[in-house]
């Protein structure tokens, strides 16, 4: 059992504050992807978790150890560097069975783990080899096999896949995703990448500014955004925002209107509005949610077409609705051309209305 | 395949500094170096007569025996004597004077003379000879005249003859200078060379080439240097500061250089502490150790005052040469450890951080750190603080002479300075300098050896 508790964790680097009263529990054998762009005190975190920088207040704990104030050798851990930090001057061997040296294992032990780790990452034919005639990948490779063997039951990853070339990271996420799975550690993986994060994680801790904004399986974080800022920075395209105001009748019942436009929303929407106070929202709908077409619909709303970018899969056309300028995704073999007057419409269940004051989603 | 067009550029801009080189460091160094194996004065032609112009007919070495078979004095331009300081040195001349006098037949005689044959009694405010009078002859049967002479030259013919104790004047001086025919002692070789290149022993009749003019290559200098009674105990002493020094400075600079790179609290303070000796000259260093170790030093003072001795103690003296050899040791591990220090500060700043990170994450000590990943990584640096350390060791000096005077304990750069300052022998400080320039490439090319296979691990 290997479950990491967080509480409360607080670290600052002088007026900096890098993370926040950060709380949230990794369960055991889980894969948990902390993302966030530079900056947002991802990397902090899983240092601190490592025990490369103390927490300056709050509590870690693994498998229901208190390793707070633990060196990072004594926590039991194993981790992928992003710069890999392999030993220039030991043989892959050498560098796969440190960690193994360093806390007594036995030779004969060490060169069976060491093997086997190998084998996982099919790299048994450089084992004698130094680091310094190996291309990127491999050098991965080495790092992740190092990490491996140490068979700690807490993997830890600082974007490891950041430093190869796109084409080898797509398929060193889906080997590393299928590893970690096999052997049943418990991965904390870094990474500013969301299709990285999407693909990878059990779940997906968003950060930003030291604060996670929402921690959820990847769908519903693509899905259901907890905040403005977790559905901009989720997806490719981001999630579209039209500003809308709230027309609140005499019978309680709300209506959004974007011009003198409706946008169409659930019945409860009143409520959620009457809650909140305001007479104004922001709506969040993702690209491949609009139903486009070319002639009007009823409950459609007007759009002007002002580029189509042909994608190969989709077309991507921004449009502009009112003042908001859209993405919407189309199929590729729907005709637009720039300037075209187009129609849109917005199923009521794919809508995620936002508060302009706290940002919050509070309906749908 | 077409080959790349290469820029001439680099070449045109490099040229001055080659020139620089050759003619303001290698050949002025080439020409110290050559001393050491190069005999300039090593042998003297002979002639065939006793004139510059003469035919060579043999060469003598320096120092061979002869004998004198016959002189003869060759009159010398007045700007040889008087310009001429090669000349001057070790010039055998003889003087002749023109004079004029009554002769022993009554009558007014005027010819040359040597200045053996006149007392000066008149002479001018700048040692002009202007007159004097005949010596007599002691002691002497046979004719007690003088002969006087057409030319300044023993075989020019009689002109006159004038008498004991006759007053002359000095009409005019001729300066010449010797010319000696030798036969070699051992070859039986016989020619004519000018004396001054000739020592004569003082039966007057033999002697040995004293210098030569032609130069040839030798060992000679080498080997008075091997044969030296100071050599020996220069480079032992100088390999045994070298062999208690060094271990001890890299481990003390290795020590340094982990706490600065610790980045401690106040750490850049420890930097400029540990720094503050490299600004500070070796001679510097040696007359403040000398103040420390002297009869009136610190160090007496201190442990009197503490009362651990009642008496100045001598620590710097003829009888103390493990005290001397203590205190050299001692101001060059406080003089040059921080040097070695530096290279291996930006050695450690090398290395990045995450690989020392990754080591105590998988689970090393701190002590397994240094050892498995620091030290490994350091070797280039280890290695060009060892080089440098090592030929700087060769020339230790200052620190001596200051500590020792350079007569109880002395070094190779000691030895190269007495033999070139104190005892004139430019040819045997070459070949000091030749050794320890010898020592220091063997100890560079075999470091740079004992580390090649760190080649490959250099990360990329």
């Amino acid at each position: 059992m290997a479950e990491i508790r967080i509480e409360s964790v607080t670290k600052a680097f002088g007026d900096k504050v890098a993370v926040d009263d950060v709380s949230l529990t990794v369960h055991d054998r889980e894969f948990l992807v902390l993302l966030g762009p530079s900056g947002c005190g991802k990397t902090t975190l899983l240092r601190t978790i490592a025990g490369l920088g103390m927490a300056d207040s709050g509590r870690i704990s693994i498998g229901g150890r208190d390793v707070t104030y633990l060196p990072p050798g004594e926590r039991q851990l194993s981790m992928v560097f992003q710069s890999y930090a392999i030993f220039p001057h030991m043989t892959v061997r050498d560098n796969i069975g440190f960690g193994l040296k360093m806390h007594g294992e036995d030779e004969a032990a060490i060169a069976r783990s060491v093997d086997e780790a190998a084998e996982l990452l099919h790299i048994e034919e450089l084992l004698e080899r130094r680091p310094a005639d190996m291309s990127g990948g491999q050098r991965q490779r080495v790092a992740v096999a190092r990490a491996l063997a140490m068979k700690a039951e807490v993997v830890l990853m600082d974007e490891p896949l950041s430093n190869l070339d796109a084409l080898l990271r797509l398929e060193m996420r889906a080997e590393l995703k299928r590893l970690l799975a096999d052997i049943g550690a418990t991965t904390v993986y870094v990474t500013h990448d969301q299709i990285e994060a999407l693909s990878m994680g059990d779940r997906v801790a968003v950060m930003r500014d030291g604060k996670v904004q929402q921690i959820d399986e990847p769908n519903v974080v693509y899905d259901s955004p907890a905040n403005r800022f977790v559905g901009s920075f989720i997806g490719n395209p981001p999630m579209n925002f039209i500003d809308a105001t709230i027309d609140l009748a005499a019978d309680g019942s709300a209506r959004a209107l974007v011009g003198e436009h409706e946008i169409v929303a659930g019945a409860a929407l009143s409520d959620h509005v009457t809650a909140a106070a305001t007479d104004r929202l922001v709506v969040g709908v993702r690209a491949e949610n609009m139903h486009v077409t070319v002639e009007h619909s009823e409950g459609a709303l007007p759009a002007t077409v002002q580029v189509v970018e042909p994608l190969g899969s989709q077309n991507l056309l921004t449009v502009l609705v009112g003042d908001s300028r859209l993405k919407v995704s189309t199929h590729p073999t729907f005709p637009a051309k720039p300037d075209q007057e187009l129609w849109l419409r917005f199923p009521p269940e794919q809508l995620r209305w936002i508060d302009p004051a706290t940002e919050r989603v509070i309906y749908g | 395949m077409k080959s790349r067009r290469r820029s001439l550029v680099p070449y045109f801009l490099i040229a001055p500094a080659l020139l620089y080189l050759a003619a303001f460091f290698a050949y002025p160094m080439f020409q110290g170096l050559l001393l050491a194996v190069y005999d300039d004065e090593a042998t003297l032609p002979l002639l065939d007569g006793p004139t510059v112009d003469g035919a060579e007919v043999g060469r003598l070495s320096q120092g061979s025996g002869i004998t004198i078979s016959d002189r003869q004095g060759n009159r010398l331009a007045d700007a040889d004597v008087v310009d001429n300081d090669e000349f001057a040195t070790g010039l055998l001349t003889e003087q002749w004077f023109q004079v004029s006098g009554e002769g022993i037949e009554g009558d007014e005689v005027s010819g040359w003379m040597p200045e053996s044959r006149l007392r000066v009694r008149d002479e001018a405010a700048d040692g002009t000879v202007l007159g004097g009078t005949i010596r007599p002859r002691l002691g002497q049967s046979g004719d007690p005249s003088t002969a006087l002479r057409a030319e300044p030259n023993e075989s020019a013919a009689e002109i006159g003859r004038i008498g004991e104790r006759v007053a002359v004047t000095v009409d005019e001086t001729a300066v010449l200078e010797v010319w000696f025919q030798v036969v070699d002692a051992e070859t039986g070789l016989e020619g004519w060379a000018p004396s001054r290149f000739v020592e004569v022993f003082s039966d007057d009749e033999t002697g040995r080439i004293d210098r030569g003019t032609a130069g040839e290559f030798t060992t000679k200098f080498i080997r008075k240097m091997v044969d030296d009674r100071k050599f020996s105990s220069a480079w032992r002493t100088t390999l045994m500061l070298i062999g208690m020094i060094l271990p001890l400075q890299f481990v003390l600079a290795m020590a340094m250089a982990l706490v600065i790179d610790a980045r401690l609290r106040f750490g850049s303070g420890f930097l400029y502490v540990f720094a503050l000796p490299m600004g500070m000259s070796d001679l510097a260093v040696g007359i403040l150790f000398f103040s420390i170790f002297s009869g009136n030093g610190l160090l007496n003072s201190f442990l009197e005052a503490i009362g651990v001795i009642d008496a100045q103690k001598l620590f710097l003296t003829a009888d103390t040469q493990g005290w001397i050899l203590f205190a050299i040791v001692l101001a060059e591990l406080w003089r040059a450890t921080s040097i070695v220090m530096v290279i291996l500060v930006s050695g450690l700043q090398a290395i990045p951080r995450e690989t020392l990170e990754a080591a105590e994450l998988f689970g090393a000590s701190y002590w397994q750190r240094v050892r498995h990943i620091v030290l490994p990584l350091l070797k280039p640096s280890i290695q060009v603080a060892l080089i440098l350390r090592t030929i700087l060791a060769f020339q230790v000096f200052a620190v001596v002479i200051a500590l020792s005077g350079g007569d109880v304990v002395t070094v190779l750069a000691n030895e190269t300075f007495r033999q070139y300052f104190s005892l004139r022998n430019n040819n045997v400080a070459s070949a000091y300098a030749v050794f320890i320039l010898l020592l220091s490439i063997a100890s560079a090319v075999f470091y740079l050896r004992a580390v090649r296979a760190q080649e490959e691990v250099r990360p990329s």
